[in-house]
């Protein structure tokens, strides 16, 4: 910068002239601050006319600590990739997303205390995340009370979009009655007709467990008996040892560590040895894979999304963001574990908000009303945004249908078996709107 | 109605192997209380981090056995470590202080486990793999060694305490803290020294469960409150009268899950906790106060 404004009258008057006076210097300063000041106060369409356009603000309720941490750090890793990718192009409308991230410590209580600070101090514009079924549903009525959408991650207790369904949440992945749907007709037709059902007994296990009983039946199969195991027993032996007698598969409904004990424990006393072995696929994500070792060989599931590059999933789109996933999942985890399904729902829900925000012109919580209508029914296509594949939001219970995998763990991976086409994983809403 | 008797066979098998774990676990916080007056949040923590020190040395030696040993000594210097700078400074303060460092101990260093070694679980490969049968089932011989050196691991701190020179130490210590300073031992390092073997302990137990269940930051959770429970029942600070209730309360949940769902078999220790606290707050397996 050229040195020419030293010589300039405005300026010797100012510093040569030996008339700074303290006076002087502090009404300079005052003035400038007050400039600043106003230049921030500035209504926010003007602002954006000079390039400083004013952020959504998007909160996320994950639980960081506590006992569901592991998986809120992943489901974390999803939400995150969509908010950084999402900037890196520009933004919504030319306006950034603020990620407001709020850790609930794996509780009920706590969640809908964030969820209200969020709210009410914070000021988001829409919420998206969510991870324990539990804290979804506590959550869910103070999101409807401030008229705020709500995106959820990761929660797949079937009630969210039944009975205790609402008009400001949205589930833009799949749920057990249609995952059930899809899988039953291969349970019963390739694997057998009786089945005992061992489940995670909490809100989404219990859900997911009526779900796949009503359709092993529809198939003309039975269900031989169910043993539900409180979450977060580190000992199941004693649960597990009781399931014995005639019938042809173990049907598992765990997640997060439970998933890894349900796998040890029952390959341990022979019951997978025994009976077939098949279960929802979160017993055999990819991040718990490392602990359960050989004892998940042989594991049949359904799942969403499985971190595999073969067809279908062999996209540019799907090997983009397993790529960012991988990167990103080794920062926070030094065995660099692949992507589960909690990164891509997650980084596929903030990315259907993006959609819908741009397509209904969203600026705020008063186009609520706007942002809802253009969510429902909306039509996510296979590409950057939803790498899982195509899927639809139902407007009439604001739940997405997809299509599904069936796949089998071989050689500590996934291999895909089967691919459900989300036509063929329809379950009839069941939620009416107050 | 007709007896199962295989299946109570198969439970009384499993609550023994159940109880063995949990007395172990619960030993390590029973010691630390009757000596020190300090209810140790934290233990559950310790369990956790000797099962991540189990995996680490495992993953570099590939020996289960040095693996476990190794572990059980770095996470009693560890813990004496913890107790020197945490612990120590609280002495002779309301005992609400060492709940609340304990409790923030704990805090820290399971979101340090998270930070460290990240969401995913680890295994640990047992160092055997065979199973027998038992009925209908095919039972695994590692549940019946984990209980079995669980079982050693209590009789030698027993005899330890017994016997050993130090071990007197720690039971003078026990009875009179004021006296026996006075007759020249070393109580802050006593104090030191039985955190460290209830860490120890704590991370044995880690080490030997950590391949039924993999290991994680929150793995301790699940055992500890099972734990203060017991510690409870058996009347806080009896070592005997801890082990006691682990395998009576394990025995118990067991025996229930066959009449009942495991979800109400839980409660069952809750129940025994309850009625304790009513009718025997000393304990159930510590003599009536005179």
């Amino acid at each position: 910068m050229s040195e020419d404004w030293k010589d300039q009258g405005w300026a010797k008057q100012f510093w040569y002239s030996g008339k700074t006076t303290r006076r002087r210097f502090i009404g300079t300063g005052a003035a400038t601050a007050g400039a600043l000041g106003a230049t921030m106060l500035v209504p926010a369409p003007w602002r954006a006319a000079f390039g400083q356009a004013k952020p959504y603000k998007i909160g996320t309720l994950q639980p960081l600590s506590g006992a569901a941490a592991s998986g809120g750090k992943t489901a974390l890793v999803g939400t995150q990739m969509a908010v950084d990718r999402i900037n890196k192009m520009g933004g919504i409308n030319g306006r950034p997303i603020e990620l407001l991230v709020a850790d609930y410590e794996s509780k009920p209580d706590v969640g809908r205390r964030k969820a209200e600070k969020l709210l009410v101090e914070d000021n988001i514009d829409a919420h998206q995340g969510g991870f324990l079924s539990n804290v979804c549903l506590a959550c869910m009525p103070v999101f409807a009370e401030h008229k705020v959408v709500n995106l959820i991650g990761v929660c797949l207790d079937t009630t969210i979009t039944t009975t205790k369904c609402d008009r400001y949440t949205f589930r833009t992945f799949d749920y057990a009655p249609s995952q059930a749907v899809g899988f039953a007709p291969y349970m019963t037709s390739k694997l057998g007709k009786r089945w005992h059902i061992v489940y995670a007994d909490y809100a989404w296990g219990q859900s997911t467990k009526d779900a796949y009983a009503e359709q092993i039946k529809k198939q003309g199969g039975e269900v031989a008996g169910t043993t539900g195991i409180p979450l977060g027993t580190a000992d199941m032996t004693p649960f597990l040892s009781k399931i014995s007698g005639n019938f042809d598969g173990l049907f598992g409904i765990f997640f997060g560590r439970d998933g890894v004990t349900v796998a040890n424990q029952a390959f341990d006393i022979g019951l997978t040895k025994k009976y077939k072995w098949a279960g929802d696929g979160a017993i055999a994500e990819s991040t718990n894979i490392p602990a359960q070792g050989n004892k998940i060989e042989g594991f049949i599931g359904i799942n969403r999304y499985i971190p595999v590059l073969d067809s279908p999933l062999n996209t540019p789109a799907h090997r983009k963001f397993f790529d960012d996933a991988v990167a990103r999942l080794k920062q926070i985890d030094p065995s660099g574990p692949l992507p589960d399904r909690y990164v891509q729902s997650n980084y596929e829900a903030m990315n259907a908000l993006k959609v819908g925000i741009e397509k209904s012109g969203f600026q705020g919580r008063a186009d609520t009303p706007k942002l809802i209508t253009a969510l429902e029914g909306l039509e996510m296509k296979e590409g950057d945004d939803f790498p899982q594949g195509d899927k639809i939001l139902r407007k009439e219970d604001h739940q997405a249908m997809l299509r599904q995998f069936i796949f089998e763990i071989k050689d500590g991976k996934h291999k895909i078996i089967e691919v459900i086409a989300a036509s063929n994983v329809n379950y009839p809403a069941a939620c009416s709107f107050t | 109605m007709e007896i199962p008797w295989d299946i109570i066979l198969i439970q009384t098998v499993n609550g023994l192997v159940t109880g063995m774990i949990l007395a172990l676990v619960a030993s390590g916080l029973t010691l630390i209380f009757g000596i020190m007056d300090v209810v140790n949040f934290a233990h559950g923590e310790l369990f956790m981090l000797g099962a991540y020190m189990g995996v680490v040395v495992l993953t570099t030696t590939g020996n289960f056995w040095l693996a476990l040993v190794i572990a059980v000594l770095i996470v009693a210097l560890l813990g004496a470590a913890m107790q020197i700078t945490t612990l120590r400074p609280l002495l002779g303060r309301d005992p609400l202080n060492t709940i609340l460092a304990t409790f923030g101990l704990s805090l820290v260093l399971q979101n340090y486990a998270l930070w460290q070694f990240g969401p995913v679980a680890r295994k640990i490969q047992e160092p055997f793999t065979g199973q027998f049968t038992l009925f209908y089932l095919q039972y695994p011989w590692y549940r019946i060694v984990i209980a079995v050196l669980s079982a050693a691991i209590i009789t030698g701190l027993y005899l330890f305490l017994k016997y050993g020179r130090y071990g007197i130490w720690i039971r003078a210590t026990t009875q009179d803290r004021v006296m026996a300073q006075a007759m020249g031992i070393p109580v802050p390092w006593v104090h030191t020294a039985v955190f460290a073997i209830g860490a120890g302990m704590a991370a044995a137990s880690g080490v030997l469960f950590g391949p039924l269940v993999g290991v994680n930051h929150a793995m301790g959770l699940d055992w500890v409150l099972k734990a203060f429970i017991v510690v409870v029942v058996g009347g806080m600070g009896n070592l005997g009268g801890s082990i006691a209730a682990a395998i009576f309360i394990s025995l118990l949940e067991a025996y229930a899950s066959i009449w009942v769902s495991p979800s109400q078999a839980i409660i069952v220790s809750s129940i025994v906790l309850i009625l304790t606290l009513l009718f025997r707050p000393t304990g159930l397996f510590v003599p009536t106060p005179k």
